[in-house]
């Protein structure tokens, strides 16, 4: 029996990440899996699975935004909320214009990041296909 | 005795011959001198009438002395000279020859004569004729006739003959008259026309200044135009100002518009006029010299920057006069500015090639650990606060925040180590001196960003043991720092202050205040942490090196916000020998061992 918990997906090229944040996410009640880059997220199953995706942006190969462009090709529309350590204020309102629900400067705080999820989570998804993947996970 | 008719008949007519001879006279001197006309009367005279002697004294008609001619018969045995008979005359007959009687008995010498006395002229003007005969019965009838009739014909003769002379005389006189005239208006016509010539000459040479200096003005006038230099003069007792055109044209007035500091004033951009007051006052002291470089502000806008020069001339009576150049550098300007926007655009590349590569690595590789660390140690008070706690999770999510932490100590250590370079070298330094290096490095950018700097150097100030090119880079990045702030000013001058000064008796203190955007109260604990910026353009290195540069000093350095505008910074180091620097890293090292604390006590 698969868990009820919503699976949040990791997507960052740091080792330090990739392994405090799944124990963190688990502790807010999530499912969490980790990858070190964005082919490899594709090439996963988790593609279909994901309720969130944690995104780094800068990173070596497929970059955050490229990821992101990718999935939407691939018509996955998955809400993202993307991290990064460049603390550039310029960068945070073009990731937001291009959908991501939310950009958080690392180092962040846990409260930061269960407040992006929760947004991330309750986003209204108006494409069929989102419902229709939101109704999957939830069963 | 009685006469025949015949020697009657016969003397009539041998009076009758004489006096056809006496008629004929005149012909005989017609046209001649009184001294022909005398001679000849007396000839004639002598000649016809058998007569002892004649005499003729004729009046100098310009009332000089008398001429007296005479003729005597050969045959008179005393002999004397005419003077002599005048004087004989005069001594019988009375001294005035008008008076003389016609005809008288008189003696000369030891002679006796008759003598018959004619006047020449109606009233005996021009002189007597006077005939003298030995005999007794002179002169007869006819005798009488004679003398009278010669007397006459002689005195018309000499009438024309003066008045012959006389028409002579004026007529010579008259060209002699014409002649010197003439003369004279040859040479006044000479020096007329040599007057005229030089004159000529004058006017051309004249012309010729004027054409010559009609040149120059106009080639010093193209050449303002073409420098875009005005020149000026200025008596500063009655700031009676004049303008050369060019000057008209950089201010935009109209030619000739009377020159007033009101008027230039309404020109000057107005955060620069305080350095028209300024020059002012300056001047009214008598300063030697004025340079300024200030802006206009034109009607339409537009912005002109000007460059002024003027030196003093003293006037003996009216006080000091300033004469100088303005020259528009505007364009020059623009040039400079592009110029510099080019470096510092090829500096910013450099620095975004290098520096900036490297802070965004920096900040990335220090970022990275943190996250893990903040989260680490969020998941580990989670597992911890769980009811029952995770202690499992708890001590391997702290075993992961030493690691991070150690990773970030690893990162502060390769930052520090960049930016440590070399060890201290420690020398005795004079923190004014150094300073003033400094100032002299960075005046030219400071004049371009219109930046005011007013040092207040101390001279006295006790030397300081200290790296000198390290503190004088925490020097220049307090500087660029302050007029970076005031980059955007406008409506108040931008002055920066830079002073030295003791600090108790074993500091010495630098300070730099600007009139800046300075920063908001809540940030200054932030000001000195690396990657912390307020400039757009900045890296937040600058402060936060400087920083550790004057803790190796054992100083201080610390910022105020002002009581007005702008913020202060301000440094003091100690004057003994620098010790081992603070590193910067064991605050992260402490935080790593403090969760090693936690870990074992778990």
């Amino acid at each position: 029996m698969m868990s009820q918990r919503s699976l949040v997906s990791v997507v960052d090229d740091d080792e330090s990440v990739r392994e405090s944040l799944p124990d963190l996410l688990k502790e807010f009640g999530f499912d969490a899996r980790t990858f070190s880059s964005g082919q490899e997220f594709l090439n996963s199953d988790c593609v279909g699975k994901t309720q969130c995706l944690i995104l780094d942006v800068a990173m070596p190969g497929m970059s955050g935004p490229d990821l992101q462009r990718e999935l939407k090709i691939r018509r996955q529309e998955i809400p993202i909320v993307f991290i990064t350590a460049h603390r550039d204020e310029n960068i945070r309102p073009r990731l937001l214009e291009q959908g991501a629900v939310e950009c958080l400067f690392k180092p962040f705080s846990d409260t930061a990041l269960l407040e992006a999820l929760n947004a991330a989570l309750q986003v209204n998804w108006t494409t069929g296909v989102s419902r229709r993947r939101w109704g999957n996970t939830i069963e | 005795m009685l006469e025949t008719p015949t020697e009657e008949v016969a003397r009539l007519r041998g009076c009758l011959n004489d006096l056809v001879g006496i008629m004929a006279l005149p012909a005989l001197w017609a046209g001649g001198e009184p001294q022909q006309i005398t001679s000849t009367l007396l000839d004639a005279l002598l000649g016809m009438l058998q007569l002892a002697f004649v005499f003729v004294r004729l009046n100098d008609p310009d009332g000089g002395p008398s001429i007296e001619v005479m003729r005597r018969n050969e045959l008179l045995e005393s002999a004397d000279p005419a003077r002599g008979f005048g004087i004989a005359l005069n001594a019988s007959l009375g001294k005035a020859p008008l008076k003389w009687p016609t005809s008288a008995r008189v003696s000369i010498g030891n002679a006796g004569f008759s003598v018959a006395c004619g006047r020449l002229g109606a009233h005996g003007e021009i002189g007597i004729v006077v005939a003298g005969c030995e005999r007794l019965d002179f002169p007869q009838k006819t005798e009488r006739l004679l003398i009278d009739v010669a007397a006459n014909q002689a005195a018309m003769g000499l009438q024309q003959a003066r008045l012959l002379s006389e028409q002579k005389r004026v007529a010579r006189e008259l060209d002699q008259r014409v002649a010197q005239r003439t003369t004279e208006l040859a040479k006044a016509n000479g020096e007329l026309r040599k007057e005229i010539i030089e004159r000529r000459l004058t006017e051309e040479k004249l012309r010729h200044e004027e054409a010559e200096l009609e040149r120059s003005e106009a080639f010093l006038a193209e050449a303002q135009q073409l420098a875009r230099i005005g020149s000026f003069s200025w008596r500063v007792v009655n700031d009676e100002i004049t303008w050369s055109e060019q000057l008209y044209r950089i201010f935009e007035f109209e030619p000739g518009l009377r020159i007033t500091l009101e008027r230039i004033a309404t020109r000057i951009h107005p955060d620069d006029l305080h350095m028209l007051g300024e020059m002012v006052d300056r001047a009214r002291r008598g300063a030697g010299d004025l340079q300024y470089e200030h802006r206009l502000l034109m009607p339409d806008g537009s912005v002109k920057y000007l460059h002024l020069l003027a030196h003093r001339t003293r006037d003996n009576d009216a006080g000091s006069v300033y004469t100088g150049a303005v020259q528009d550098v505007t364009q020059r300007r623009h040039a400079e500015e592009a110029l510099v926007q080019a470096r510092s655009e090829l500096a910013q590349v450099a620095r975004v090639t290098s520096l900036g590569v490297l802070t965004a690595s920096i900040a990335h590789e220090v970022s990275q650990p943190l996250a893990g660390i903040v989260t680490n140690a969020s998941t580990c008070a989670r597992m911890l606060a769980a009811e029952p706690p995770n202690i499992e999770g708890a001590r391997e999510t702290a075993r992961r925040t030493i690691r991070d932490g150690n990773r970030a100590s690893e990162v502060i250590t390769r930052l520090r180590d960049l930016f440590k370079g070399k060890d201290l070298i420690v020398e005795s330094v004079d923190l004014s001196e150094i300073t003033r290096e400094v100032i002299a490095l960075t005046l030219g950018e400071l004049q371009r960003n219109r930046v005011i700097l007013r040092p207040e150097l101390d001279d006295k100030l006790p030397a300081v043991l200290a790296d000198r090119v390290q503190l004088q880079q925490v020097i220049l990045n307090l500087l660029r720092n302050a007029s970076d702030a005031m980059a955007n000013i406008e409506g108040r001058p931008r002055e920066l202050l830079i002073k030295t000064e003791p600090d108790g008796d074993e500091h010495v203190r630098l300070t730099v205040k600007d009139v800046g955007v300075g920063f908001a109260p809540q940030e200054i604990d932030k000001l000195f942490e690396a990657f912390h910026t307020t400039k757009k353009e900045g890296m937040g290195i600058g402060l936060s090196v400087s920083r550790s540069i004057i803790e190796r000093h054992h100083g201080r350095l610390s910022a105020t916000l002002n009581d007005g505008p702008g913020a202060t910074f301000s440094f003091s180091i100690p004057c003994g020998p620098a010790r081992d620097a603070v590193d910067p890293g064991a605050i992260l090292t402490a935080a790593a061992m403090d969760a090693h604390h936690v870990v074992r006590n778990l």
